[in-house]
């Protein structure tokens, strides 16, 4: 069962890890308010308020999805890190590896958008990033490709070294994911949450990679020798197993945080269940066969596939999500929890999570994707549970690592107004894509027709309260990280 | 995870229990060790058995060569005490041996070399002294000193190859090698596509419901930082 200490003495960083911990987490919120700022800039220009020629806007998209998916991959890996190495073995080097991959992937895109022009967006679909008539070289493209490579391969050494720790305690990954206890025996109430999640997502996110290396290695035979050719269709099948599964684990990697924190915050105990371990065990085989709800208007697909896409996307989020949701409720309710920054951040992130699969779901049935695939309903719902509940969710570890770190209230007057500008930045901005979405407006579309503008602007002013906030956040976090008092008497000071 | 041992073990293992063995007798035990594996090298190199592995793709890519790293894997038994630890200081992990099996690996991908060594003999030559040699010998002497996560590192890009070159040769809408027909070449490209799936398959059963013996350095690579227990499993 997670310990109800508010900061064990097992989570204790030495000096190496605390440096490295600081590295992933500074690097992510700097990225994040750059994203961020991209975004803006971009929101702008739909609405009109400022001009940015559309090759430009699409290497700023390229940029900023792919930023935001890979920042966010990366600062939940940390999440994941953070907890995981309490339980099982984990060696720095690995946790070090991935950072310092991600760091060389993440150069290699950068120079392949500016400097190479590269614009085919974070989901690179073949063929567009190596043929047809384009401002960039297929060298660019290649780099970009690579760039996903390194990521991927770091991401791979990460996951590797954390199996090898839960199969040295647990004996094998199904032993680790609770299956012994889905039809009978008495759960061991001190099985990790935290291992239940890692488990699952070392399964699906390996898949996925494996999916990723074999779709961007004939990507990058296709940029060196352009005469060979493959089925589109099954590329875009592999390329969105690959990215679908890498941007729904960070989900589940995030949501580790709030397992663990929690009950410190409620000072309830969260007892693991059965529904709970049925609920993972049914979300990793899910979420590894829902990506076809990407594919719903690709004619050529067969009819199964799609019918899967529909059927499990309604499956896949929706046992984890529910059992979390149950679970959070009933540990809250009367609870007297104390309402600090990591508390607020973590209900927030659940009802962004809760709030945001509603459109999800609507935009995975065929009938309603008709009329909303590819429209502004779409990055309507993804940023909905990305801005609102992934993003709060390692910003409550966060906080809660500052505040293992100094002496201060996680409730100051600063905070007390950053939460709130960030809420309310959030909905403004997603409920405008939201609504665009309802009026169909495309999404991915560098210049908007008069008739957008309205929404346009308005999720603009809710960008723009959106980067305020995250900026103090930024702030406050980096600060909080780096700067040590010595005599704040630390409550957590390193080993 | 799995491991094929043959051969690799005998390398540490017997090699310290003949710590105090004559130098001679030991390099006759290296040589017995070694005549086996290259007689039969001889033996696939020449007809009839050369002809029969080479006349088709599928053959070549997914017999002959195999066949030949396996033979090369078993060499790793016959380098003698003395020299498999002078080699583990810049082998750690297994890395160095599997980079290098990795780059001698790839040229034995490619069409146009496994046309060539039917057409040409010194590329024949090339080929029945290279993989052996330099992909079927490293690997077996640094299979054992590989961990957990080298090994994963091993399998995932040995599964994605497999689907890549599978659809690659697939895909590929003419003939790759002037030697092998469509029809071949397309046979080999579904194998390996079929020979991915199978070991992501029984990879993954493995994983989740096998039972592993991670012994010393797997489970604790700071204990043991050269990898000399390395991860095995049962
Ligand atoms: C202030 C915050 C943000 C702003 C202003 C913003 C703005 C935008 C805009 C304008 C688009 C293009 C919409 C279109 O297709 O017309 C977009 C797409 C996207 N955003 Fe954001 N965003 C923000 C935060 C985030 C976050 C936190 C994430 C993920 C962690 C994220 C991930 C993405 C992704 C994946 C796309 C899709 C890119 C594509 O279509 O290829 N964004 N965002």
């Amino acid at each position: 069962m997670a310990t109800m200490t508010l900061y064990p003495d097992d989570e204790r960083l030495s000096a190496t890890e605390r440096a490295v911990f600081d590295l992933y987490a500074v690097s992510a919120v700097v990225l994040f308010v750059l994203m961020m700022l991209i975004g803006l800039l971009m929101r702008t220009a739909q609405g009109n308020w400022m001009s940015i020629p559309p090759d430009l806007f699409y290497q700023l998209l390229s940029m900023h999805g792919t930023g935001m998916v890979g920042t966010m991959g990366m600062i939940t890996t940390a999440v994941m890190w953070f907890f995981l190495r309490k339980y099982v073995k984990l060696h720095l080097w690995a946790f070090v590896a991935n950072f310092v991959l991600f760091l060389f992937g993440a150069l290699c895109i950068i120079g392949a958008i500016f400097v190479g022009n590269y614009g085919a967006l974070w989901t690179f679909l073949y063929p567009l990033p190596v043929a047809l008539a384009k401002t960039w070289s297929n060298g660019a493209a290649a780099w970009f490709l690579l760039g996903y490579l390194l990521i991927g391969v770091g991401m791979l050494l990460f996951y590797l070294d954390a199996a090898l720790g839960l199969i040295g305690r647990f004996g094998n990954l199904g032993r680790a994911l609770g299956l012994q206890w889905l039809l009978s025996g008495d759960i061991d109430p001190d099985h990790p949450k935290t291992v239940v999640a890692s488990t699952m997502v070392i399964i699906a996110n390996v898949l996925g990679i494996l999916a990723g290396a074999v779709v961007l290695v004939l990507s990058l035979v296709s940029a060196a020798n352009p005469e060979i050719t493959f089925n589109a269709l099954v590329m875009k099948n592999l390329t969105y197993w690959f990215g679908h599964m890498y941007i729904n684990a960070t989900i589940y990697m995030a949501v580790i945080a709030l397992y663990e924190l929690l009950p410190r915050y409620t000072g309830r105990p969260y007892p693991i269940t059965r529904p709970f371990l049925w609920s993972w065990a049914a979300s990793c085989v899910f979420v590894i066969v829902v990506f076809p709800h990407h594919l719903l208007m690709d004619y050529a697909q067969p009819r199964w596939v799609s019918i899967i896409g529909q059927v499990v996307s309604h499956g896949a989020g929706f046992p984890v999500f529910l059992v979390t949701t149950w679970g959070v409720l009933t540990n809250i309710h009367r609870s007297g929890m104390r309402w600090t920054m990591p508390s607020r951040l973590m209900v927030l992130a659940m009802f962004g999570w809760a709030a945001g699969i509603v459109p999800a779901m609507l935009d995975g049935t065929i009938a309603i994707n008709r009329v909303m695939h590819n429209t502004q309903w779409v990055p309507g719902h993804f940023h909905f549970y990305l801005l609102l509940g992934v993003l709060p969710m390692t910003l409550a570890l966060l906080y809660h690592v500052i505040g293992s770190r100094e002496q201060t209230t996680l409730d100051s007057s600063a905070d007390r107004v950053g939460f709130p500008l960030y809420l309310l930045g959030g909905l403004i901005f997603t409920f405008a894509f939201l609504d665009a979405g309802r009026m169909s407006v495309a999404r991915r579309m560098a210049t908007h027709l008069p008739e957008w503008r309205g929404t346009d602007q308005v999720g603009t002013i809710g960008a723009l309260l959106l980067v305020l906030a995250m900026l103090y956040f930024a702030m406050r976090i980096a600060i909080g990280l780096l700067r040590v008092k010595p005599d704040a008497g630390p409550r957590h000071a390193a080993r | 995870m799995s491991a094929p041992q043959a051969g690799t073990d005998g390398c540490s293992h017997e090699g310290m229990r003949n710590g105090a063995e004559p130098h001679s007798l030991m390099e006759h035990r290296a040589l017995r060790r070694a005549s086996l594996p290259l007689i039969a090298c001889a033996l696939l190199a020449l007809p009839p058995l050369r002809p029969l592995l080479d006349a088709t793709m599928t053959l070549q890519m997914l017999v002959q060569i195999p066949l030949l790293t396996t033979l090369g894997w078993r060499l790793a038994g016959a380098v003698p005490r003395g020299a498999g630890d002078a080699m583990g200081r810049w082998n750690a992990d297994g890395i160095s041996g599997l980079v290098l099996a990795s780059m001698a690996a790839l040229p034995w991908m490619l069409p146009r070399a496994l046309d060539a060594a039917v057409d040409d003999s010194w590329v024949a030559a090339a080929k029945f002294v290279s993989v052996p040699l330099l992909i079927g010998l490293p690997l077996g002497i640094s299979w054992p000193r590989m961990g957990f996560v080298v090994r994963g590192v091993f399998f995932m890009e040995f599964v994605a190859t497999c689907f890549r070159l599978g659809w690659i040769y697939l895909a590929s809408p003419g003939r790759l090698c002037s030697n092998y027909l469509l029809g071949d070449q397309q046979q080999l490209g579904r194998l390996l596509l079929l020979i991915g799936a199978s070991v992501t398959l029984l990879l993954s059963a493995r994983l989740l419901f096998g039972s592993f013996d991670l012994a010393g350095a797997a489970v604790d690579r700071s204990r043991h930082p050269d990898g000399e227990q390395p991860a095995r499993s049962r």
